[in-house]
C-alpha cells in the first residue's frame, strides 16, 4: 500500500469525493448497524463485495486466501451472515447484542479508476449477557463511488487486540 | 463426582467439575503438570532460530528450533531470578538475554555469557547449571509437538494410543504432508474447558445449535444427513467423532458450493490417494471428516479443511483458544483460498457456526449456578446417559449420543486423582471402549 496522498479529496472516476462525504458514509453504517438493520447494511454493498477480519496477530501484507482470519467472506457469504444473522436461530446474537459504535481518524488514500481506500479507527462497545466489552481497531476499506453514493467493494476490520478477550466473539458485524 | 449406573442407564457428573476453584487447582496440579500437553506443531517454527512463546497449564514457554535445527521448549524464565525471558511473541533469535541483568542464553538452552562473571565461583558446573530449563519431556508424532512437565509420563505414542493413526491420516492426506498457516485464531471463552471438550465430542447439538449453518449448507445444494455418524471413545479420555453427513471436505467431498475446478481437482486427488495409499485407506482418509480430541488440551476438526485447536485453561470459568489452520504444502492457490474462506465460514469465533457453540458452553457456565449449593443436591449434576442403551448391547455409539464424553469424563477422573471421585453401580458392558480398525 502506498503513503496517504490527500487527506481531505481523492479523485475517483471522474468525482471529487471529499472526506465529509466518506465520514457521513461510515457513520451511517454505524448507525444501521447499531439499529440492527441488516437489510439496510446489505444495501451498502456493490454485488461480489467482500467483508474480512484478519486474525489479531495479523501483519501488514498479509492475504486472507493464504493465512488463517476470523472473517474470510465473499459476497455470498456476507449474504448467508446476514441471512444467518436476521434468523431467531442465531444463537449467539438471540438476544442481539447491543453495540455502539464510534468512528474516527478517518483518512482517505490510493485510489484506481474506479475505487478508493479509506481507513478509519473504530471502538466498539458491545453489551451482552450482563457483560461489556470494547473492540478497538481500525478499517481498512476499499469504496466505490455509485450513482447512488458509496458503496462498499472491501470491508475490512482489523483489531487492535493481542487476542480476542473473554465472551469477545465476532458473532456480531465488526 | 460422577455417577455411573448401568442399572439406570445414568451418566451423571457434577457440576462442581466446572465451577470449583478447587478443582481447577487439582486439575492444574494432577491434569496439566502429569500429562502430554499438546505445545504447537513443527511447522510453526519451520527454520532454524524461529521461536514461539506459549502459556501451556499456566507456566510461560519458549518453543524454539536451535541452530542446529532441533526442536525445544524452555520455560521462558530466566535461570538467574526468574525474570521472563522472551517477551515477544515470536521471531527468530539465536540468543536469548534477558534485560533484567543481560544474562544471555543460545537458542539450545546453553549460558552463553553472564557480565562480570568473575564475580561468580567461575566453574563449568556453575555454567552447566545456569542453562535454560527445558521441559523435562518433548515428543514429536507427524509433526505436532507434546511436551510433560514430568519426567516419569509413559512414552508418547503410548498415551496417544489409538489417536495417533487418526493423526497420522491427517498427514497422510497430501502427498507432500501439511503444514500451519500464519493467522492463528486466539480468542477467550467464559467457560470451563471442559465444556469445549464436550461440545466438540457432541453430535447431539449439530442440528439445533447450528441450524442456521445447516440451512446455509441445504440452500448452496448439499444434503445435511445424521446416518452412519459414530462416535468412538478411544480410551486415555481421547474420543472421536466419525461424521459423514454433513459438508463437504476441500479436496476430499466435493460439493456444489466448492464449484467445477474443485469437482476435478477432487477427483484427481481422490485416485491419487487410492493408488498412493490403497482403496481401504483412502476411503477412511478421504470420505469421511473426523472430530479428534487428544487428551487434555487438543482438539483436530478434520472436517470441511483442518483446524488444529488448543485449549489453555485460565481459570475454572475461562478458557483461553488458540487455532491454527493445516494446509496441504503444496496447495493450488485457488484450492488454499477456497479452503481458508470455507474453513473460516464455519470454525472459529467470527464463523457461522462456532459463535453458536460458544454461546452454547458459556450459557453452561452461567446456567449451572442455579443448582450451586442446593439443598437438594441431587439436582447439581448434568447428565450425560445418551446411548448406555446401545452401549449394554454392544452396538456402536452413534456421534449424537454421549459415550465419548464418557470415555472424557472416566480418565478425566482418574487424572485428578480423587478418590471416590467415580461411583459405578451395576456391571459395565467390556466392549464399549473398542476403537476402530482403520489401517
Ligand atoms: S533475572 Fe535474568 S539476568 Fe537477572
Ligand atoms: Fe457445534
Amino acid at each position: 500500500m502506498t503513503a496517504i496522498t490527500n487527506t481531505h479529496t481523492v479523485q475517483c472516476q471522474g468525482r471529487t469525493i471529499t472526506r465529509p462525504e466518506v465520514e457521513d458514509f461510515l457513520y451511517g453504517e454505524a448507525d444501521i448497524l447499531d439499529h440492527w438493520d441488516y437489510d439496510g447494511w446489505l444495501a451498502l454493498f456493490e454485488p461480489g463485495a467482500r467483508y474480512e477480519i484478519p486474525t489479531t496477530d495479523y501483519r501488514p501484507g498479509w492475504s486472507p486466501h493464504e493465512t488463517g482470519s476470523f472473517v474470510d467472506d465473499d459476497w455470498d457469504l456476507i449474504l448467508a451472515r446476514v441471512k444467518r444473522l436476521k434468523s431467531r436461530k442465531a444463537h449467539a446474537e438471540n438476544p442481539h447484542s447491543r453495540t455502539h459504535r464510534l468512528v474516527s481518524n478517518v483518512r482517505l488514500s490510493e485510489h484506481t479508476e474506479d475505487s478508493f481506500r479509506v481507513s478509519a479507527s473504530f471502538v466498539v462497545h458491545r453489551a451482552r449477557d450482563g457483560h461489556f466489552d470494547a473492540y478497538v481497531g481500525w478499517y481498512e476499506h476499499v469504496l466505490v463511488p455509485t450513482e447512488d453514493g458509496l458503496r462498499f467493494r472491501l470491508r475490512r476490520s482489523i483489531l487492535g487486540h493481542e487476542s480476542l478477550a473473554a465472551g469477545a466473539r465476532l458473532s456480531f458485524i465488526l | 463426582m460422577i455417577v455411573e449406573d448401568w442399572d439406570q442407564l445414568t451418566f451423571r457428573v457434577n457440576r462442581e467439575a466446572y465451577r470449583s476453584a478447587e478443582i481447577f487447582t487439582r486439575e492444574r496440579g494432577w491434569v496439566w503438570t502429569h500429562t502430554w500437553l499438546y505445545l504447537g506443531h513443527e511447522t510453526e517454527i519451520p527454520n532454524p532460530n524461529d521461536f514461539k512463546v506459549r502459556t501451556l497449564g499456566g507456566r510461560p514457554l519458549i518453543f524454539c528450533r536451535d541452530t542446529a535445527g532441533e526442536v525445544h521448549a524452555f520455560l521462558n524464565s530466566c535461570p538467574h531470578r526468574g525474570t521472563v525471558l522472551c517477551r515477544e511473541s515470536e521471531g527468530s533469535t539465536r540468543l536469548f538475554q534477558c534485560f533484567y541483568h543481560a544474562w544471555t542464553f543460545r537458542n539450545n538452552g546453553d549460558l552463553a555469557a553472564i557480565p562480570d562473571a568473575d564475580a561468580y565461583e567461575s566453574t563449568d558446573e556453575f555454567k552447566a547449571s545456569m542453562g535454560l530449563r527445558g521441559v523435562p519431556r518433548l515428543e514429536i508424532h507427524e509433526g505436532y509437538v507434546f511436551v510433560a512437565f514430568d519426567p516419569d509420563v509413559p512414552p508418547l505414542l503410548e498415551h496417544l494410543g489409538d489417536a495417533a493413526d487418526y493423526m497420522t491420516m491427517i498427514e497422510q492426506q497430501h502427498v507432500g504432508g501439511m503444514t500451519t498457516l500464519p493467522g492463528t485464531q486466539q480468542y477467550s471463552v467464559r467457560g470451563n474447558w471442559k465444556l469445549a471438550v464436550e461440545n466438540a465430542m457432541d453430535g447431539y447439538h449439530f442440528a439445533p445449535t447450528h441450524n442456521t449453518f445447516v440451512g446455509y449448507l441445504r440452500e448452496s445444494g448439499f444434503a445435511v444427513t445424521d446416518d452412519n455418524q459414530y462416535a468412538y471413545n478411544l480410551g486415555n479420555g481421547h474420543g472421536l467423532l466419525v461424521l459423514t453427513g454433513h459438508g463437504g471436505r476441500i479436496s476430499m467431498i466435493w460439493e456444489p458450493r466448492f464449484g467445477e475446478d474443485e469437482r476435478v481437482r477432487t477427483e484427481q486427488h481422490r485416485a491419487e490417494m487410492a493408488e498412493r495409499l490403497g482403496e481401504k485407506r483412502a476411503h477412511y482418509v478421504a470420505d469421511e471428516s473426523h472430530i479428534l480430541f487428544v487428551f487434555p488440551n487438543l482438539l483436530l476438526f478434520d472436517i470441511e479443511g483442518l483446524s488444529i485447536r488448543q485449549l489453555e485453561p485460565v481459570a475454572p470459568d475461562q478458557t483461553d483458544v488458540r487455532a491454527w489452520q493445516l494446509v496441504p504444502r503444496n496447495e493450488d492457490p485457488a484450492a488454499r483460498a477456497l479452503r481458508m474462506k470455507t474453513v473460516v465460514s464455519f470454525v472459529g469465533p467470527g464463523g457461522l457456526a462456532t459463535p453458536d457453540d460458544i454461546e452454547a458452553y458459556e450459557a453452561v457456565q452461567r446456567g449451572i449456578q442455579a443448582t450451586a449449593d442446593t439443598a437438594v443436591p441431587e439436582l447439581d449434576y448434568s447428565d450425560m446417559s445418551r446411548g448406555m442403551a446401545d452401549e449394554v448391547k454392544g452396538v456402536q455409539g452413534r456421534s449424537t449420543d454421549e459415550g465419548a464424553m464418557r470415555g472424557f469424563w472416566r480418565h478425566w477422573i482418574e487424572a485428578v486423582g480423587l478418590d471416590d471421585g467415580l461411583a459405578v453401580h451395576g456391571d459395565r458392558p467390556a466392549s464399549f471402549l473398542e476403537g476402530r480398525d482403520v489401517r
